[in-house]
Formats: structure tokens, sequence, C-alpha cells
């Protein structure tokens, strides 16, 4: 009659000695026991709800016992779910029981700490951007089925699903807001200005307008793909690379221009032009001009840090990673080393120095050196990675403390050996240069973390 | 004697109000159970001649008219309809009537076919009060359908119901049992049903009358005269729209709609609400005022822009004559400080140069910015999240029992008690409950930035407007306040005897509500260690709670059992308003920023808006995915409402009333309405919402949906600068 079996009502008195149970009792019993367990489980399914979960977990139990004032059952507590074994003690009569595995004592003292599970974080991205969900990799694939209901749902708002793209695909139009033909023909205007190589005032009034011009907002996302474009397929065109950069500074100091969505699409721009393998041709541009496109981008890389790193959290880190992973692999030509310590530099400043550049520039000494020594133009390059580094190592001077610890150093050889920990040309050059706070910063081997 | 039909000789309408005890077969048991079978006439002779011996007269025609009502089977037993079917009357009874409402005319159907459900609960409950179980168990699968999707959360709690016992100990049950459930008819309709009960009075037809007369509280209303909202017409749409939804006036707390008066005489007169927004104190607005003055001149408005201090002027003259705002005496806040000045003028700041968002105008709805903050390796762990007024600082309640709070700007969380050489990191943990902790609270912020320069966001908040509290509650039954400054706990409130579930703070801070399944809610002012006001009334746990924003009123949202959203004055203690409505948990309450309108969400995916001033219901949304809006939000302007759930979706909504509602709202103004076949027909060309092959359709009022990967809402809501933040967990 219940769902609870009878059975086990009588089978529980037998084990504590109440040999017989008149049948009546057994059910009435039976059917108390099912309705006092699913008081238990509606109190439980409370403790679920505001747990905002979905699934019943032993916790919710035992805080429902505890709310009706009954023992909670000890030895239960589980983050995962409980699994069940099955056992037959007769044909349709499964009994389930907890499955307990047997440890090894021995085995598991001397067993390996499990992993430490991963600490919680958390991520902020663009759910929606006026109305309508940019495709980043953060948000689902719009599913056409559920889009076409949705559609369905608010009918009178085809307008928005027009621009969502819900729309019907036949008639989705390429460009999906309106575009003014003035502002049309400004993007032309001016994409065509900055790219003229003859006309130095044009490209100059060009950025000017980019600079001050108040309504650009509804371009930047055309002038951000008119960059991506050019920078992937003028990688040899050192005077397209230049422009385009300036192209963003220029939107960059435009005070009117909110631009901190479209900084991720932004990034690997710069990036591209600042740790590059091979920029510009060598052939026609000299084989050292590249390195004036990577000051520059370097430099623009920093203000837009600046300016959005406060906004969107994992910017730097992001940046200053894949700066610090070009730097140490050894197979690339020494300007995207030379990118890569001057955005590292400008990035982390002086903290990111000394914990990024420095613990690795032994290991770099000797690809530096292999490049010392070569006659052809590696020398000229791996000099300018020097330079760089360097001058990486002077922010770290005006960072330390000046306390100036004189009880310091040793004179002489010994420091000379000490500097050693630096890479032996960095080394040499950071001794010659004589200067106590530069050795002071550099043979601080704390770093303060 | 021989068998004859029973004569009608009842001749009022209702059945005898005295039997049914607990536990004891109801209704007119028959006299004698006679050991023999020809015995039963000699013993009604026997004890026949006794009466008229001792003249007993009265008690003499009783008993013959009683006898001659008893019909004999073959044995000659009498037989009863109680007897006949013994466990399965009151199925029998319930399927009598049921078959009926199947089949009755159209006109009728809607507002009758709501009485099946107490009626099947009361069956139900009097089949296990009369010791069958088997039967009630039977009753209960056999006619539970037409209820599944309504009260489904009744429908568990009462599933496991097998002894009078358990009918003592059910909430549900005793809810019930004890209290009368209101409904509405109109006059015809219920006069139908009491002429059709007493052909069948025979046939369990006394047995329905017995349960209307106990436990029913039937109100009849003419309802042709009185059109509108509750007319006739309004209810063959809903039929039309298969829109099953209880009436505003139905159910357990038997009140007027939206009144909180529950004296069954009570007329519908709703009390009138301080709806304005609160005064601002004299000195303090001065201070604003020349902090005002001073920022003006110090930088001076872009042309066209109107000064702060203009902008001042007009936020404090916009005041409604019909609202009359709560005063200051009442509800008594600490002086204010330069703290408060500062909070002053960056919202007159904020009004100034925010991104307004208007209503739907001309059929395309706003569009709205969503920022999602997503949560990564939580195991499910996480209960709540919670973000600071001013959107610098992020707090989730684990599961755990601890509480974890994150710098939203990467700041480093210092505080004085660190150790020295210690290295504060951007996130603190906060350990001190010892259950899972379910709500948290910031006091109150805003958010003070540098000189704004166009957009260029650089948030270098003034320290002195942070968040400096925070409170958090738990299943361990107690509510902790929190130093942000210190990181440490600074009191234990402890009052409430089970789970909190909910605790927010006033919007002006200083006091703050709490919900429990105690099915209270308490009001504290954070100084004090016991509760000001304790607000009694609900009939289940208190899941949710919510404040005016004028810090006169709170609302809280009740459970399975009682589903109703309630407004509370502070000032008073007292119920101001009872919203019913709802069909399952109300999980979320959020109060427009105007004082007009409170929406309501509940774990089915509806949403409802109710309107305080008539204390009607606008309208009811759907569109969310079953498991819970756990979340909702307005904007600034009270013209879009923001709604984050389970289903992994963060929604918008228009919250205009619709079109339909309005038309109906001036029909009600205007002649009465007709109810006649063309009008019945013309009206219900309207919504028509509803399941489309098993798949919730949303209504049209829904702007946009914006789904997560995976990730549940837990919150979603406007800030100052109508910006919408949500926040979830990803559970891959």
């Amino acid at each position: 009659m219940s769902v609870w079996n009878p059975e086990n009502v009588t089978d529980v008195a037998e084990s504590i000695g109440i040999a017989s149970l008149n049948r009546d009792v057994v059910e009435h019993l039976a059917r108390d026991v099912e309705y006092r367990m699913s008081q238990v489980l509606n109190e439980a399914l409370k403790f679920m709800r505001h747990g905002k979960r979905t699934t019943l977990t032993t916790q919710d139990v035992s805080q429902a016992l505890r709310l009706l004032d009954v023992e909670p059952l000890y030895g239960y507590e589980s983050t995962r779910p409980l699994r069940f074994g099955e056992a037959s003690i007769g044909p349709g009569q499964p009994l389930f029981y907890v499955e307990d595995e047997e440890v090894d004592f021995e085995k598991l003292i001397n067993a390996p700490l499990p992993k430490v599970p991963r600490e919680m974080s958390y991520t902020a991205h663009w759910l929606a951007v006026e109305g309508v969900q940019p495709s980043i990799p953060q948000n689902p694939l719009t599913d056409p089925r559920s889009a076409e209901l949705a559609a369905k749902g608010s009918s009178a708002n085809s307008t928005l699903a027009a621009v969502s793209g819900n729309d019907n695909i036949a008639v989705k139009p390429l460009v999906k807001h309106i575009l003014s033909k003035e502002l049309q023909l400004y993007f032309e205007r001016i994409c065509g200005a900055i790219l003229d190589e003859s006309n130095e005032e044009y490209r100059s009034a060009a950025f000017a307008s980019l600079r001050t011009d108040t309504g650009l907002h509804q371009l930047i996302p055309y002038f951000i793909q008119f960059v991506a474009d050019k920078v992937t397929h003028n990688l040899k065109n050192i005077f397209v690379l230049t422009q385009t950069m300036q192209l963003l500074a220029a939107l960059l100091d435009n005070q009117s221009l909110f631009l901190a969505p479209y900084v991720p699409g932004n990034v690997p721009s710069i990036l591209t032009c600042l740790i590059g393998k091979h920029l510009g041709n060598p052939a026609l541009d000299g084989a050292t001009t590249h390195f004036a496109l990577r000051d520059y981008s370097a430099s623009l890389l920093s203000k837009t840090a600046c300016q959005y790193g406060p906004s969107s959290s994992t910017l730097k880190p992001r940046i200053a990673r894949s700066c610090l992973k070009h730097f140490l692999d050894s197979h690339k030509p020494f300007g995207t080393h030379y990118g890569a310590v001057l955005g590292l530099a400008m990035i982390a400043g002086a903290q990111g120095v000394r914990t990024l550049i420095l613990p690795n520039l032994k290991a770099y000494d000797l690809h530096l050196q292999e490049g010392m020594k070569d006659d052809g133009g590696k020398r000229e390059q791996a000099e300018y990675v020097k330079q760089a580094i360097l001058r990486a190592l002077q922010t770290l001077q005006e960072d330390a403390v000046m306390e100036m610890s004189s009880n310091g150093h040793p004179a002489g050889e010994a420091l000379r050996e000490r500097l050693g920990a630096v890479g032996e040309v960095v080394g040499a050059r950071v001794f010659e240069s004589g200067r106590e706070g530069l050795i002071g910063a550099v043979l601080e081997r704390d770093p303060v973390v | 004697m021989a068998v004859q039909p029973p004569p009608p000789l009842r001749t009022e309408s209702v059945g005898p109000a005295s039997a049914g005890g607990m536990g004891t077969p109801t209704a007119g048991t028959p006299v004698g159970q006679a050991p023999g079978a020809g015995s039963n006439q000699n013993l009604n002779q026997i004890v026949l001649e006794y009466l008229s011996k001792k003249g007993y007269s009265r008690t003499e025609a009783m008993l013959r008219r009683e006898s001659g009502n008893i019909a004999f089977d073959a044995t000659g037993q009498p037989v009863t309809f109680d007897d006949k079917f013994k466990g399965r009357r009151w199925h029998e009874a319930y399927s009598v009537v049921k078959t009926w409402i199947d089949s009755i005319l159209d006109i009728y159907k809607p507002e009758l076919s709501r009485i099946l459900w107490p009626l099947f609960v009361h069956c139900f409950i009097e089949t296990i009060a009369d010791c069958f179980p088997g039967e009630g168990r039977f009753f209960f699968t056999e006619c539970r359908k037409p209820f599944d999707d309504e009260h489904s959360d009744d429908l568990r709690a009462l599933s496991n119901v097998q002894e009078p016992e358990h009918v003592q100990q059910n909430d549900i049950a005793q809810l019930y049992r004890t209290n009368k459930y209101r409904l509405t008819l109109s006059k015809m309709g219920f006069a139908t049903l009491i002429e059709f009960l007493k052909t069948k009075e025979g046939e369990g037809g006394k047995s329905i009358n017995f349960l209307i007369n106990n436990h029913l509280d039937i109100r009849t209303v003419d309802r042709a005269a009185i059109g509108g909202v509750r007319g006739l017409q309004k209810l063959m749409e809903e039929k039309q729209g298969d829109e099953q939804a209880p009436a505003e006036d139905e159910g357990i707390p038997g009140h007027h709609p939206g009144s909180a008066n529950l004296s069954p005489d009570a007329t519908g007169a709703l009390h009138r609400l301080q709806l304005a927004p609160m005064p601002m104190e004299i000195d303090l607005m001065d201070d604003v005022k020349a902090e005002l003055n001073h920022e003006d001149s110090s930088n001076p408005p872009r042309p066209g822009r109107s000064t702060l201090v203009e902008q001042f002027e007009q936020r404090i003259k916009v005041e409604p004559s019909d609202d009359t705002a709560p005063s200051r005496d009442s509800i008594p806040f600490p002086p204010s400080t330069a703290r408060d000045v500062a909070m002053e003028v960056q919202k007159v700041k904020e009004d100034r140069d925010r991104f307004r968002i208007e209503g739907k105008t001309g059929g395309v709805g706003p569009g709205v910015s969503v920022t999602m903050i997503t949560f990564h390796n939580t195991f499910d762990t996480v209960n709540c999240v919670e973000f600071s007024d001013d959107n610098t600082l992020a707090a989730v309640g684990t599961a755990e029992s601890y509480i974890r709070v994150w710098s939203l700007d990467n700041r480093a969380l210092a505080s004085p008690q660190d150790p020295p050489g210690f290295q504060p990191s951007s996130s603190r943990r906060l350990v001190g409950h010892s259950g899972p902790v379910y709500a948290l609270s910031f006091s109150p912020s805003a958010a003070v930035p540098a000189p704004p320069t166009n957009g260029h966001t650089d948030h270098q908040s003034s320290p002195d407007s942070h968040p400096r509290y925070m409170l958090s509650c738990s299943a361990d039954t107690t509510i902790r306040l929190w130093s942000l400054d210190t990181w440490t706990n600074l009191v234990v409130y402890r009052s409430h005897n089970s789970p909190v579930w909910d605790v927010r703070f006033c919007p002006h801070g200083h006091y703050f509500v709490s919900s429990s399944a105690d099915r209270t809610a308490r009001l504290w002012s954070t100084p004090q260690i016991a509760p000001l006001r304790i607000f009694a009334g609900h009939d289940s746990d208190v899941e949710t709670v919510a404040w005016h924003p004028n810090g006169a009123y709170v609302f809280t949202g009740a459970g399975v059992g009682d589903k109703t959203v309630r407004m509370w004055s502070i000032a008073q203690g007292t119920q101001a308003r009872i919203f019913t409505g709802h069909t399952g948990n109300v999980n979320a309450i959020a109060c427009a920023p105007n004082g007009h309108v409170v929406a309501s969400a509940d774990d089915k995916g509806v949403i409802i808006l109710w309107d305080l001033r008539t204390g009607r219901l606008v309208k009811r949304m759907r569109g969310h995915g079953p498991g819970g809006i756990w979340s909702l939000g307005w904007s600034v302007e009270s013209s879009v409402l923001v709604s984050g759930g389970a289903d992994c979706s963060v929604r918008v909504w228009d919250v205009q009333p619709s079109k339909e509602t309005q038309a109906k709202v001036n029909g009600e103004n205007g002649a009465v309405a007709k109810v006649d076949g063309p009008a019945i027909n013309g009206g219900a060309v309207a919504s028509k919402v509803g399941k489309v092959k098993g798949r919730e359709q949303s209504t049209a009022d829904m702007i946009s949906d914006f789904k997560t990967k995976k990730s549940p809402v837990y919150t979603a809501r406007f800030t100052n600068m109508n910006l919408v933040v949500a926040g979830g967990a990803y559970l891959p």
C-alpha cells in the first residue's frame, strides 16, 4: 500500500527485540515513516532552493533535520554525490547501499597529497552592449532555434531583433546599423589620407580631426577593423604599420570617445607591431627602422593599459604574459625580444622588471653573447636589446628605496662577479656605468612580493 | 419498512455545520448498527415507543423523519451515501462536482473551476482524517492532474499525508483546515452550484455543501455590473489564454485585493500610503547646496547642461500632490555626516550625467548594456552574490559558511589590524557563521569618481564614500554585521529561531530587515541587538525582503502555502498591503525607484507588477524558464526592469501597463462592460499567452533576453548610471 515497504519496519522491530508486531501497526508505522521522510525532503528542498542549486546534497538533508529538531545523520557529509551500490537479495528485490571503499591505511598516508582545488576567482565581460549581445567566447553561441522563439515572443520588438541579427537571414544587412552617408564618406577620406605617403599635410590633418572630432563613436569598430586588416596584411610595410598605430593613438587621445569595449580588439594589433617577428623590409628601410615602430607601439600599449587597466582587471596581466612568453623564447629574433622587454617594462613597471626580467637575465645572457659575437646585422640588433634591458633596469633604480645601504657591495672584481648574476654582457655594462644606485637596485635580490 | 425515495425535506440550502469532528466519520451516521437483519425495524419501534411514553415528542418526530430518509439495502441495513462508499465517499462527491463543472456552460466554467482546488484539498484531507489512507492516496493520484501546474508545491507537501496525525501536523493541511479559503463567484454561478448540490444531495452534494460551509468563504459579486478586471469578460479572456492564475482576492488570506484588512467584513477600502521620497534633513540640504555651488563654480557645466544646483532644486521639487511623504520624526535616523553630504552630491551629479533609459518608445525597447561578472571554480557552493552600490566590491556567501569579498578594481583590501609586513591582496575571507550564508547586503555607498573626463573611467573613489558595513545571514539563525574597514565581525544579531533567508539594508542605512524560516520578518537597527519590529503574518517561510525607496515600508514574499507578497509599514509595524497571485515561491522583490510599483518574481518564472496605491495587479510577465528568478532590478527612471535567474539568462522587461490592461481600465471608468457574445469574443483576441508545445513562451513585454554560458544569474541590478551589473557562477 505504501511506497515504504512494511517489511522494513518488521525487520527493524525484530532487530531491537520486538518479535511480533501487529500487521496494522506495521503498516501504520510504514506510512508514518514515509510521511516523515517526505517531510524531511520538503524541508531539504527549501535549503537547496536558497542555496540556488538544482541538486539536493546531504548537507541540505542535515540542515533540514536540524530545522525539524532531529539529530542530523553523521558520516554522510560529502561534496560529491553519493554512489549507491545495488545488491539483489531475491527476484525483484534490489537492495541499495552506500558504497564504502576499502582504503589501505598505509597507502593513504604515503600517497602524495591531492591537488589543491583551484582558487575561486571572477572574470568580467560584456553580456550585452546597448541591447546587443557581442559574440565573444564568454557568451554562448546564439542558437538559431531559440533566437527564432525569442523573436516571436517579442514580436513588438522586431527592430531590436533585426539589430541583434535574429531577423530573417535572407534580408540580414551587411551593415548592422545604418551609417550616415557623411560618416561613410568621412571614413573613406580618413583612411585614404593616413595612408597617403606623399602628402604629409593631408595626414596630419586627418589625425588632428580624429583627435578632436566628437561624433566618431559609430565609426570606432570600423577603424579598429581597418587597423587590424592593415596590420595583418602589411607586416612588411613599416609606413603602413606606423600610420595605423598613429591612428589608434589619435583615437585614444580623443576625449569624447569611449574605447573600453573595444580595447580587447585593439591590443592584438598593437602587440603585433611591438613583438612581431619581422616587421618591415630590411632591404628597403634599413635593418633598424623597426625599432622605432616598436618604441612607438610600446608607448601606445602602455597608454592603453593605463587608461583601461582599471576597468579590465585582466588586461595588464594578459599583455605581460604574452610579452614574457616572447622574451623567454630564444628562437625569436632580437627584434621581438626588444619589443617584449619594452612592453614588460612599460606595462608592469619596476615591480615587473624585478620579478619578470631580472631573474631571467642570466639565462638570456647566453643568447645575447651569441648575438654580440656575430658580425652580421645581428650584433647591431643585440646592442638594441642590451640598451632596452639597461633602460628597464634603470627603472629599478628609480623605484628602489633610496636608503643607500653603503655597507653593501664589494668593490672591483668581486662586484663584477656578483653582477654576473644578471648575465655577463649586461653585468659588465652595469659595472661600467659605475652608478651606485643602479648596482644596488640590480643586486637587491629580494623581490618584494 | 419499504424502500422509499428520500423526500426533499431540507429547505435551507446549506448542510449541517455540526458534523465532522476530527477523526470521526462525519454527517449522519445511522442511529443504530443492530446486529440482526430484521431487528432494525423492531429497535426503531421500541425506541419510538419509549420516546412517546416519556413525552419526548420533538425527538420522536426527528427520529421518524430521519429514519424515513434512510434507504435500506437488501438485508434491511440502512444505506446512506456515506456508508455505500465508505472511504471513497469524498472521492465520489468530488467527482460528481468535477464532472458537472467540466460540462457546465462556458459562462460559469472559468470561475467555478476555481472552486475545485480547495474542494480537492479538503476532500483529500477528510478522507485521510477518516482513516482511509489507501483511498486517500488513490484519490490524490487520480485527481491531482489539473493542479500540477499551479499548485505543484502544495501537492508535494500534501502527497505523503497518510494518517490523521499527519493531517494534524502538516502545515498545508492545517492551513486549509483552520482558515477559510476565499473565493469570488458571480451570483448566478454560485446559485447554480448550490442548486446542483441540492439535486445531488444523496450522491455527495451534502458532503460538498458541508465543505463549502465550513472551509470556504465564498463572496458573490455581480460580475456584469462591476466589469473591469474582475468582470466576466476578463475571466473569459483568461480562459481563452489558458492562463491559470488565481484571482487577486482568492486564497487563504481572504482579503480584498491588495488590502491588508483581514477581518471578514472589511470594506475593501485601502490605507493611504506615504509613497513620496523621504524629505531631506534641513542641515544636510544646506550643506549639499553649498557643496554643489562650490562644484558648479570650480567645474562649470558644459553648455546646454544644467548646473548641479538647478538639478538639485528640480530633484527636490518633484513632489506629486497625491503622495504624502513619511515624516522624519516617525523614522529617526542618526544625524548626517560629511559622508552623507558627499553621497547626496554624487547622487545629484549622477542624476544629471547618467544615460537615461526611457520606456519602450515606438515599439523598440531601449538598448541596455550588461556587464556580467562570472565566478569560477565555485563547485556550486556559492549561495549568493552581491555588489556594493559603488561597484567597487563584490561579495559571495558560500555553503561553506564563509563570505568572500573581492575588490573589483584590484585594490588591496588592507586593514589597520594587519600584522606589519602583511601584504593584503584584493580579496578577503570573512569567517564567523556556522551555517551556509544565504544573503549579503552592503550598507549604502556612492561611487565618487575623480572629476569626470568624458566616459574615460578612472574610478578613484574618495575613500569616505566606500561602503563601510556588510550584513550577512545564515542557516545558523544569526545575522552578522561586518566592518569593511577592519574586515572583522562587529555584531551578531540573534533573535530568529530558524534559518535566516534574507537580509537587506535600508536605502538610507542604519536600519535593516531580515526574513526567516520562522515565518517572520524582523526590523533591526544596527546599534541594537534586539529587533525593533517583528512582522508576523505570513503562513510560511518568508523567503525574501525588499525596501521601499523612501525607507518607510518593507516588502516580504513567502513560499509554499502562502505565496503572498506583503507590504509592511515600518512606523506602525502593520501590514499595509497584501498581494496574492503568485503560484510559486516568491523569490525576489524589487520596488521601483519612483515608489509606486513593486515587482515580484516566483520560481515558476513569472514576474508580477503591483500598483501600490490601488493595491492591484498591473501585469504578469512570463518568459523565464522554471527554476526561479533570483534577482530583480529597476532602472533609475523606473522605466525598465531587469531580471536574472536559474535559467542562465538576464532579461529586460518593459514595465508599461500593456495595452489591453489600459483599455480595460478605460472600460472600467466608462460605461458598464457588456457581457454578450461579441464583446467576449472581441476581448478574447487580445493576449494569447501560454505554453506552446511544452515550451514556455515569453510575453510581448520582454525587451531582450541575454543568455549566459552555463552561468545561472544570482544577481542582476542597475547601477546608478543605468548599467546592468549581473553576477553568476560558471557551472560547467
